[in-house]
């Protein structure tokens, strides 16, 4: 029922976002390509959705790992000896996880988006790796992931039986 | 309710063949002896209130409104989305006027009116699952259904519930936490009622969860009993005098510590996530058990019990009274979970009670139900080559060496896969045939052991496997098997994988479903398929069929691929890697080209007016063979 009525209200202020977005046009067409007029004076109480604004990049620790063979090698044993590949395939390729070799980052690709899925664990199951494993391990499994589908990748996959050479 | 239940004891004390269930009554049909036994706790003739339809789990409807001769008429009648775009396992129930469905996690109970046009959709309940859960299921976030029985819709919530939901009004009755989902385990199987009691298992042998079946109590949700299905015999419920496993090499105190390494039953899988029978005669239980966990199995020298066995069980108390091991010391993941068909049938020229168990190992087990002796073993799955038979007199495979699987090694070309030589989706029987429709499956592949961590909450598997398409041209086949001359009879040859339930039915009709999306009706007696209808997405759910309260015939299945296979549809798993999804996304990958997530309830049933003709032609003949 709860969310019912989260739904319903989420519904209602999109309809009246739409309307009031159709409203402006409609007194004063845009030109082509042009984004709507926005102001924040009509804008009383409390403030609900995110703040748009800028790209204020936020600083990101890099690997201090090299994409070398070595760590990239230690990297993939520590995939196996963590069981990350019972979720995540074999050779990434997902399962009860995701696919970590597909295209998609569900919580970022950048070397610090990797490390702290693992260690800080992401909702439906990914256990929280931190308290665990030394930082040392989570940067090299870092590695290890973001080598997947290029010529980097140690214990490359073998082809597929019955679909081979796709792209993810 | 209540008073089907007084009604039930009187019969009880009149009926010799009577069971705390009710009279058995058996299920016959011109054309073969075997017989289905069934009580009142099937609900009348034309719902649908057990998970297989009735506790013997025949999946065999005495409908025949729809039938060989006019299942060509068939029509879609009402879709609905479920709204959850992830595998649609098991079945809907049908009581009175209302269809029941469970969707995948978040297992949602919908409530379908089917006395309005379309099914009107009277209500949603929502047991707010843990998404946790999620990650923990190995095989997808599947359901496998629910049972009916005294006003209550029960079934397993994905974060280790038991639920009883009112059939009427949709409100929880109760709700008992049976597990812990940060261990691994997941509830995915449908519980069955037996009396007073709801019979319910787990799954997580992926992750090492010990596996076990739970006695709760249909009025209030109390655990009354636990068995597990390893450790010592006070746990497994096998303490008992009356506890009598046919073959010597079952026999003995705490097989269930003693053939594993110290400690490592703790972890030793064996879980319950395949499909529950009862004998109301017999008053005994059936269910077949999981893969010892790890799978590596040169980290649990010895027979590693009670994985892969069927045990009979008492409901009241759940103590053991036989088990049977079919695979000492797995060394392939083969779960014989699968459902264990109560039948009897002419053996030898004697009537015998019957279990029929068509394996993932890829053969046929029939068994004596009252005593567990195995009569017959036989491959219905040809390229089957990890042993050449079994020994009826130990109850042992001959298992060929060469195929066994080691740590350090991969071994190659082993048959079937992981996967079976069937999945979890159920076989029917037909009295009128006298036969077993088989939805097989046709996966080899290499194994590789490897070394495993146990780490709570994360795979415990040791193993590098990727499979790949068996021989032939199709890697799956609807099989009708003849369980009393251990021989195929007919088989429809599919391009993809089966992973859909069977329903049979008097209209000597068989509706299976297939892994690209086509429902399909064919001659129980000649596999000539009959009829076909696109669906939106992969079957990987179970028919099923009921009367509707205008007198017609429906049959009702799920469009929504997933599962362990089935799950390569989905963008989560890279064809790139064939060892994904423990191994199949090197045998089914090209799912991803044939099929689309999907989420549908499909309804069909004939045009009105043909119903309604066929109706009155076949009352004459209905009269007659009830006066019988």
């Amino acid at each position: 029922m709860k969310r019912t009525k989260e739904w319903m209200s989420l519904s209602a202020l999109l309809v009246l976002t739409l309307l009031a977005a159709c409203e402006r046009r409609e007194a004063e067409p845009a030109p082509a390509g042009a984004l709507p007029e926005v102001t924040g004076k009509e804008v009383t109480g409390k403030l609900l959705g995110p703040q748009p604004g800028p790209d204020r990049p936020i600083p990101k620790a890099n690997n201090p790992f090299p994409m070398e063979q070595n760590v990239l090698t230690e990297g993939r044993r520590l995939f196996v000896w963590y069981n990350c590949y019972g979720c995540h395939g074999g050779r990434a390729g997902g399962g009860m996880g995701p696919s970590l070799r597909d295209e998609t980052w569900l919580y970022g690709g950048k070397d610090q988006d990797i490390y702290n899925s693992i260690a800080e664990g992401r909702p439906h199951g990914m256990p929280a790796w931190g308290p665990k494993l030394p930082q040392e391990q989570i940067w090299k499994l870092t590695a290890y992931i973001q080598s997947l589908g290029t010529p980097l990748e140690p214990k490359k996959p073998p082809e597929n039986p019955v679909m081979p050479t796709t792209g993810s | 309710m209540r008073a089907m239940y007084s009604t039930v004891f009187a019969a009880m004390l009149l009926s010799a063949f009577a069971s705390a269930q009710g009279p058995v009554e058996f299920v016959t049909a011109e054309g073969s002896e075997m017989r289905i036994p069934r009580t009142d706790a099937a609900g009348p003739v034309g719902k649908w209130w057990l998970p297989a339809l009735d506790s013997a789990n025949s999946r065999y409807s005495q409908l025949d409104q729809i039938n060989a001769g006019n299942v060509t008429r068939l029509e879609s009648v009402s879709n609905w989305s479920t709204g959850i775009n992830r595998g649609h396992e098991g079945q809907p129930l049908v009581v009175d006027d209302t269809m029941y469905v469970v969707t995948p996690f978040p297992n949602f109970l919908l409530a379908f009116d089917i006395s309005k046009p379309g099914f009107a959709l009277k209500w949603k309940y929502d047991p707010a699952p843990d998404p946790t859960a999620v990650g923990k299921a190995c095989c997808d976030v599947v359901n496998r259904g629910a049972s009916y029985a005294d006003g209550k819709i029960v079934y397993n919530t994905l974060d280790n519930h038991v639920v009883a939901v009112n059939a009427q009004t949709g409100k929880e009755i109760w709700k008992t936490k049976v597990g812990n989902v940060n261990e691994g385990m997941t509830l995915t199987m449908a519980p069955l009622i037996v009396k007073d009691k709801v019979i319910t298992g787990n799954s997580g042998a992926e992750l090492g969860v010990r596996g076990w079946v739970k006695g709760l109590d249909l009025d209030t949700g109390e655990v009354v009993w636990t068995a597990y299905n390893t450790g010592p015999d006070e746990e497994t419920l096998m303490a008992n005098p009356n506890f009598k496993p046919f073959y010597p090499k079952d026999q003995g105190k705490d097989l269930g510590v003693k053939t594993w390494p110290p400690e490592q039953w703790q972890l030793g899988g064996s879980t319950v996530w395949g499909w529950i029978s009862y004998d109301p005669e017999l008053d005994l239980f059936y269910y077949g058990t999981g893969n010892p966990g790890v799978w590596n199995p040169d980290m649990r020298p010895g027979d590693n019990k009670w994985s892969i066995s069927i045990i009979a069980r008492d409901p009241d108390t759940g103590e053991a009274r036989w088990a049977y091991q079919l695979v000492p010391h797995d060394a392939w993941d083969y779960d014989e979970i699968m459902e264990n068909i109560l039948v009897d049938m002419p053996w030898n020229g004697e009537m015998r009670k019957l279990l029929i168990h068509p394996g993932r190992t890829g053969f046929v087990f029939v068994l004596d139900r009252e005593t567990g002796q195995l009569l017959s073993a036989e491959k219905f799955h040809p390229p089957t080559n990890w042993a050449t038979g079994y020994d009826l007199d130990t109850g042992l495979p001959q298992i060929d060496e060469s195929k066994r699987t080691h740590m350090g090694q991969t071994t190659y070309d082993i048959c079937p896969s992981s996967t079976g030589a069937k999945e979890v989706f159920p076989s029917a029987v037909s009295p009128r045939t006298g036969l077993l429709y088989i939805p097989a499956h046709n996966f080899c592949m290499n194994y590789g052991a490897i070394e495993a961590n146990y780490i709570a909450g994360t795979p415990y598997l040791g193993a590098d496997v990727l499979m790949y398409p068996g021989p032939g041209e199709n890697r799956g086949e609807l099989i009708a098997w003849d369980p009393i001359q251990a021989k195929q009879v007919w088989g429809i040859k599919e391009k993809y994988p089966l992973q859909s339930g069977v329903l049979a039915t008097a209209g000597d009709l068989v509706f299976y479903g297939t892994t690209d999306g086509w429902f399909k009706a064919a001659d129980a007696r000649s596999g000539e398929v009959l009829w076909k209808f696109k669906v939106s997405s992969g079957i990987v759910s179970n028919p099923m069929t009921f009367t509707g309260s205008d007198g017609r015939q429906y049959v009702a299945v799920y469009a929504g691929i997933g599962g362990w296979v089935g799950a390569n549809a989905f963008d989560l798993i890279s064809a790139s890697d064939p060892t994904a999804a423990l191994g199949t996304t090197g045998a089914a990958a090209d799912l991803k080209q044939v099929t689309t997530a999907g989420s549908t309830v499909y309804v069909f049933a004939l045009p009105e007016s043909a119903a309604q003709a066929d109706t009155e032609a076949a009352a004459g003949e209905t009269v007659a063979a009830q006066a019988q």
